[in-house]
């Protein structure tokens, strides 16, 4: 019984990763060693499918506008430029080479390094959902533990009903709503970019104001797709632990409302919580697609659109890259919290 | 210390005060929620009697107002925009079915195998399912979508693929949990075979689970499918909610007049209604099925 609401949070935020039995080292080698299967699946994933598939990066660099196409001559030439001549194992071998030692090359469709391309983006990215998570993590935790505290009464009703409405409206549709009350009914925001174009700025400070304000409408869209999921994993986790003993005792000893509260129902919800938060945070570089692609703003889920888009290899194999080292230091991190907030894991829990 | 007697006596009296609370709002939820997808369902089979345009056809001139033969105008290069919401409904709900289908199906599949037969093959499936679990679905899906070629079908295939994780690990968890069970071990220490024993136990006891994890994933698959065709990335033959809303967006003069209240509002609106329909029957399904679980059992970030 008093299992139950860690099961359902566990279940509800995707549980981490490789738990298996032995001690907290062992379980996190096998963590680990699962990590690396990750990623080399994804990585092998991102190199057979295009490759496999119709269309290729060099017919992508033909304006399709134009038309036209290349001559013999000058698409073996460029083929072996960008060494797509090799047979396919050996592209393979020589692409987990370079994907081992991190050197991702050029890119194909934009003519500039990878990596300058990719580091470009993902500050603005990380930023974005960064920022996203943060809010949507400390209201959430706070409605959340606040509605379960009042769990039947109107104001826990109507909660439930705003945030499971708020869970129907997918980010893009959330998006397009902010764009469309700040575009054009009060124009006072700005609704595209990370920054005004060719804008001199005459102190650091006019420079940090314009960026937040162009953070305000893609972070809000963000936060509220994000909230859902999180406050109904909140309330639902707290109430679970209300019936409890220890919340007897500590309403007995008369502890002040906002401790109990807080501290002892609160901190009930915590695990599934941070593991919710943590495997959001593992998708974020991916998870931002939509609302970027909404408000134009330069990170990377417009990079992989562009990417997928005009065939690029080297730079769709970086990014997937990228996307899979983000959820796997994310389920580390996960892992390493749940090995240290609860040590019925180390000692093998069966999953 | 006054303002908390009242939920204080609440808790003390049940754990189970949430969901028993809940009783009433159970059977509304899955009811509206039955209703509003009902509404969609009939609009999407009564397309050509509410409607006497065809998704593409040039009824009228570019961005008409709403009126009585256009009643919510018309887009860009003047197509009907009731008629493209109406058939965009068709669009969810066969991206719904197919997609919820095959990812009920796979995920199901795995579930029910590994936890029946639990072992070497269990370890091995969980850790199958652990690592789709960690594979980045959406930009996944947009790969793979867009070159496999953006049919429905295929886009259904895709989701079905990346998606089914969440299900197996429920559907394997109650297999889990009813296998201890005494009638099912006594069953089987009177010779029952593996198949009776799932078809006579086991699949009637997750049934329930099953329609809520196939809702859950049909929900899904409506948002992700719009989310393509919003990205430009659909069933190019096909309208779709998504698509309204991309083409709209993509109209440089959008906002220079009213446009956006007639083009933009409805396929929002109209996506909105649906999927906050199957979230509700989801909801009911979910806690007849166990009225303990909490009701957002697969919500796994994206």
């Amino acid at each position: 019984m008093a299992r139950q609401p860690e099961a359902a949070g566990e279940r509800a935020a995707g549980a981490p990763l490789g738990r298996s039995s032995g001690g907290r080292v062992g379980h996190l080698t096998g963590v680990a060693a699962l990590h690396v299967v990750t990623i080399f699946v994804l990585v092998s994933l991102v190199f057979f499918l295009p490759r496999a598939l119709p269309g290729d990066p060099l017919n992508a660099l033909l304006d399709p506008e134009v038309g036209g196409t290349f001559t013999a001559e000058a698409r073996a030439e460029l083929e072996a430029h960008y060494q797509l001549d090799r047979p396919i194992g050996e592209q393979y071998v020589g692409y987990l080479g370079r994907m081992l030692t991190l050197d991702f090359g050029w890119s194909i469709s934009r003519q500039s390094p990878v990596s300058t391309l990719v580091a470009a983006r993902l500050p603005w990215t990380l930023l974005l959902m960064g920022l996203a998570l943060s809010f949507a993590g400390a209201i959430s935790w706070i409605v959340g533990t606040t509605s379960a505290w009042r769990r039947g009464s109107k104001s826990d009703r109507g909660l439930v009903a705003a945030f499971t409405l708020a869970r129907s409206v997918p980010d893009f549709a959330i998006a397009t709503v902010l764009l469309v009350v700040f575009a054009v009914l009060v124009p006072v925001l700005p609704v595209a970019g990370n920054r005004t174009v060719f804008a001199q700025y005459t102190s650091i400070w006019q420079e940090l104001g314009d960026v937040i304000a162009h953070l305000i409408l893609p972070v809000s869209a963000l936060t509220i797709g994000l909230l859902g999921s999180k406050f109904l994993l909140v309330r639902n986790s707290v109430i679970g632990s209300l019936g409890q003993e220890y919340m007897m005792l500590a309403r007995a000893k008369g502890l002040p409302t906002r401790i109990q509260k807080y501290r002892h129902a609160g901190r009930n919800a915590l695990l599934p919580f941070l593991t919710l938060l943590g495997v959001q945070f593992g998708f974020a570089v991916g998870g931002s697609i939509f609302v970027e692609e909404v408000f134009t703003y330069p990170g990377m889920g417009t990079l992989i659109l562009d990417a997928v888009d005009t065939r690029d290899y080297p730079l769709l194999e970086a990014l997937f890259l990228v996307l899979a080292a983000t959820v796997l230091v994310a389920n580390f991190a996960v892992d390493l919290i749940y090995t240290w907030l609860d040590p019925g894991v180390s000692a093998g829990t069966p999953s | 210390m006054t303002a908390t007697s009242a939920p204080a006596t609440a808790t003390v009296t049940a754990p189970r005060a949430g969901s028993a609370g809940g009783t009433r709002r159970r059977l509304d939820s899955l009811t509206i929620g039955l209703a509003i997808v009902g509404l969609f369902v009939s609009a999407a089979l009564l397309a050509p009697v509410l409607t006497p345009y065809r998704a593409f056809e040039l009824a009228g001139r570019p961005i008409e107002p709403p009126s009585v033969e256009f009643p919510l105008g018309t887009n860009g290069v003047g197509n009907d925009i009731l008629t493209q919401v109406v058939l965009g409904a068709r669009s969810s709900l066969l991206i719904a079915l197919l997609a919820g289908l095959g990812t009920l199906v796979v995920g199901a599949t795995v579930g029910l195998v590994s936890g029946w037969r639990g072992g070497a093959l269990d370890v091995v499936l969980m850790r199958f399912t652990d690592i789709v679990l960690a594979l980045p679905r959406l930009p996944l899906l947009i790969l793979m979508g867009v070159y496999l070629g953006p049919t429905l079908v295929n886009t259904a295939l895709v989701i079905s693929l990346v998606f089914w994780p969440p299900s197996a690990r429920i559907v394997r968890s109650q297999v889990l949990s009813i296998r201890g069970r005494a009638h099912l071990r006594a069953s089987v220490g009177f010779g029952a075979g593996t198949w009776f024993s799932l078809k006579r136990h086991v699949v009637p006891e997750v049934g329930l689970i099953l329609i809520a994890s196939l809702i859950a994933s049909a929900g899904r698959a409506v948002m992700l499918e719009a989310g393509l065709a919003f990205l430009g990335l659909g069933d190019p033959s096909r309208v779709s909610w998504g698509r309204i809303l991309r083409d709209a967006l993509d109209f440089q003069a959008l906002f220079f007049t009213d446009a956006w209240s007639w083009w933009l509002v409805p396929p929002i609106v109209a996506l909105s209604l649906f999927l906050l329909g199957l979230t509700l029957v989801g909801i009911g399904f979910e806690q007849r099925a166990n009225p303990r679980l909490s009701r957002h059992s697969e919500e796994t970030g994206r």
